[in-house]
């Protein structure tokens, strides 16, 4: 640190962080010339909880590891505990939990899309965001019995079938969300303070997308048409008819159109789960789960969140118990090895629009 | 997958399986686990790094390392493993290779207490401050235990009175 | 910044007096524009998003979030709370001005919620700041979190709300308290 240098602390109490972590930055001018992440600030130990407890106590503790977006961790879990037990699940639980996850990931998109915004002062999104998303909360509410935590994805299926005419709400929902999109647009996409801060900002060198194992929207945004849903397809994804959305910015307004693009197709995904879904069971039985012992082994399952690759390790040693559960969340390399660099260069107000950007979610980096 | 029968004809694999299409399980030595990474990273297109993990396994005293890469070419995961002594855990760092592992190193020295030698950072705190018992993902460190003795009691003990005089009265009505 | 900066109170601050109708008039402002400092310092920050923005609007009853502890009347402990986020919530109490009111959301402030056996989330807050209402629920509806306030609000509007003069008389004990698990009481010099 020379003597033109300032060192500045951003976060954690800080209103631009995304989420309870900190940036440590040095400053030349307005220029950053160094940056460092600090996490650990909403460090549970999650790992450690659940090998003292057993598979189907973890189920509440897994869906709080990432708080905006609960459903990917349970389906993840779920998944993996019934690869390692060799549990067929039913074909309609598969499609009831395609459905939980799209329904997450387009409320996680439309908070988002409010939130890119607000980093660059336009709050009238964010009421907009955070208003809208509510009505998807709701229906979530319906479905499982909780607005944000959910525990509805369970080894064997899901814990309930859909409530009656609960179909048709969601169109509705549906309806009224892509109905709404077009004025978002319309204030957030066509805003010339938007396009001029955004356009080239953050710009990613694309032989860093595989080098450094960058997922998701952003390595979409650098036209590497990496999905896990189309890659490895899981649930009901294979029986889905989509595209991999990928734009060649490489910069900040290219994730942008990535995100605005995922929300038409989570819509779009919806109705085509609803109007294909089957009937039939919606849970395969189980053995008594508090007595349920997996045999041994380890896998990793993956599945598409709305930041990227959201993996779990799951090693199992024959006991009730998991050996170790290693969540391997995309903002891990997003927001410290990624960020760390990507930083470097940048203008000191840029830095909450890169962080959302990246849509860094710290409890998922330190779990 | 193809990739599991080359690897046997040039490194030393002591153990290897096929969980799923797209994941499969290789099992090495220590000695060979840098050029196996290579090796998988130039010849064969497994150019990500997904995650490192580490497991405790306390019972055999060793600690085991997992390397996860992805090929994003033809969609396959692979993880190669290697075990530690778990008395003194020592291992190369792979930073240079993927410049991601840095910190997934980091994290293990800080909750296992795994050495990786020439990691620049490993010694700087990443989520824990002014840790002072062993590292705590280790299987012996009992977590309840010390919560139990630095955060103190869940409640007062007035309240855990109350709530055994609520379950004494509730077990009277049940009886009646 | 100087490497032996005070970033603690370490002697009692003088306390606030004032009474009569002054007193009462103070009160009746105070509890109609409640300054929260924006900390989410848990996954009940989840939940405030929704109570300050347009579906719950919290803004109506006066209640708007600010950027820094000095402006604030109100601390939001969203949720659990670990060992580093407790010397920073301190930290960040300390430098708000009395009066001053905590709130403790969720579960796990109250008795370690469903990380009682984590080894790096507290279990109890109020050994570590006095807290003036508790708002129960994991995670805690907007409708909860704005019955809670409107508690707040009562109590601050009959003068019952506190929890600040608590701190400032039993500074010793909390201070023992708080260093039982803080060992270390130099902020680190990535943040301050």
């Amino acid at each position: 640190m020379s003597k033109e240098e300032v060192r500045l602390f951003i976060g954690p109490q800080h209103p631009g962080v995304t989420g309870n972590m900190s940036v440590e930055v040095l400053l030349r001018g307005d220029t950053i010339t160094w940056a460092r992440t600090h996490i650990g600030y909403l460090h549970r130990g999650f790992e450690k909880l659940m090998e003292r407890k057993i598979f189907i106590k973890s189920f509440p503790l897994v869906c709080r590891i990432c708080v905006p977006e609960p459903d990917t961790n349970e389906e993840n879990f779920a998944r993996g505990l019934e690869e390692l037990a060799g549990i067929e699940i039913p074909e309609r639980a598969k499609w009831i939990r395609t459905l939980v996850l799209e329904l997450s990931r387009l409320q996680m998109f439309i908070m988002w899309y409010g939130g890119i915004a607000g980093s660059m002062g336009l709050s009238t999104p964010v009421q907009w965001g955070i208003g809208d998303r509510d009505y998807i909360l709701d229906l979530f509410e319906e479905l499982t019995g909780g607005r944000i935590y959910h525990i509805y994805i369970m080894p064997g299926g899901v814990r309930k079938d859909l409530p009656e005419g609960f179909e048709e709400r969601v169109l509705k929902v549906m309806d009224m969300v892509e109905r709404r999109l077009p004025e978002y647009d319309e204030i957030i996409m066509e805003n010339a303070v938007v396009q001029k801060r955004l356009k080239g900002l953050a710009k990613i060198p694309k032989e860093w997308v595989d080098e450094m194992g960058l997922t998701g929207p952003v390595a979409r945004a650098c036209g590497f048409p990496y999905d896990v849903r189309k890659d490895h397809p899981y649930e009901a994804y294979p029986h889905l008819d989509f595209d991999v959305i990928t734009e060649d910015g490489c910069d900040a307004w290219s994730m942008l159109l990535v995100r605005r693009r995922e929300i038409d197709l989570s819509i779009d995904l919806i109705r085509q789960i609803i109007e294909k879904m089957p009937r039939g069971e919606f849970l395969a039985p189980l053995p008594n789960v508090l007595y349920w012992k997996i045999p041994p082994g380890e896998t990793y399952v993956k599945s598409e969140s709305t930041r990227g690759e959201y993996g779990f390790y799951v090693v199992t040693d024959g006991s009730d118990k998991p050996r170790r559960v290693h969540v391997n969340g995309p903002s891990f390399v997003h927001g410290i090895t990624l960020l760390e660099r990507l930083l470097v260069g940048q203008n000191i107000a840029d830095v909450a629009p890169i962080m959302v950007s990246l849509q860094t979610c710290p409890p998922e980096m330190e779990r | 997958m193809e990739v599991l029968n080359r690897l046997r004809e040039k490194f030393e694999i002591t153990g290897d399986k096929v969980q799923r299409d797209d994941l499969a399980l290789v099992e090495t030595t220590g000695k060979d686990l840098i050029p196996v990474l290579v090796y998988l990273k130039t010849y064969e297109g497994f150019k990500t790094l997904v995650m490192i993990s580490c497991v405790d396994w306390m019972e055999k005293g060793k600690f085991q390392l997992s390397y996860n890469l992805w090929n994003p070419e033809k969609k396959k995961n692979i993880i190669v493993k290697i075990f530690l002594d778990r008395e003194n855990p020592v291992f190369q760092t792979i930073y240079k290779i993927w410049p991601q592992a840095e910190v997934y190193e980091r994290e293990i020295h800080e909750m296992f207490g795994v050495n990786f030698e020439g990691n620049p950072t490993q010694d700087e705190e990443l989520i824990l401050e002014d840790w002072e018992e062993i590292p705590p993902m280790r299987r012996d460190f009992n977590t309840l235990r010390y919560s139990m003795e630095k955060f103190g009691e869940r409640e007062p003990k007035s309240g855990i009175i109350i709530r055994k005089q609520i379950s004494e009265q509730y077990d009277e009505w049940r009886r009646k | 910044m100087g490497k032996d900066k005070k970033y603690f109170l370490d002697e009692k601050p003088e306390k606030l007096t004032y009474g009569g109708v002054f007193r009462r008039i103070n009160d009746w402002a105070r509890a109609r524009s409640l300054w929260v400092v924006a900390y989410g310092t848990g996954c009940g920050s989840i939940e405030l998003r929704p109570t300050f923005t347009s579906r719950f609007d919290a803004e109506r009853l006066g209640m708007r979030m600010v950027a820094t502890p000095r402006q604030a009347d109100v601390l939001i402990i969203s949720g659990y709370l670990t060992v580093k986020t407790l010397k920073r919530v301190i930290r960040v109490y300390e430098q708000m001005q009395s009066p001053k009111y905590v709130v403790a959301l969720g579960a796990c402030p109250i008795n370690g919620g469903m990380y009682y056996d984590s080894y790096n989330a507290i279990n109890r807050l109020d050994l570590y700041l006095p807290v003036d209402v508790w708002i129960t629920g994991c995670m805690p509806r907007p409708e909860a979190i704005l019955a809670g306030f409107k508690r707040l609000q009562e109590l601050i509007d009959s003068g019952r709300a506190d929890g600040w003069k608590k701190y400032i008389d039993n500074l010793d004990r909390y201070r023992e308290n708080q260093k039982k698990i803080i060992k270390n009481w130099k902020m680190p010099n990535y943040n301050w």
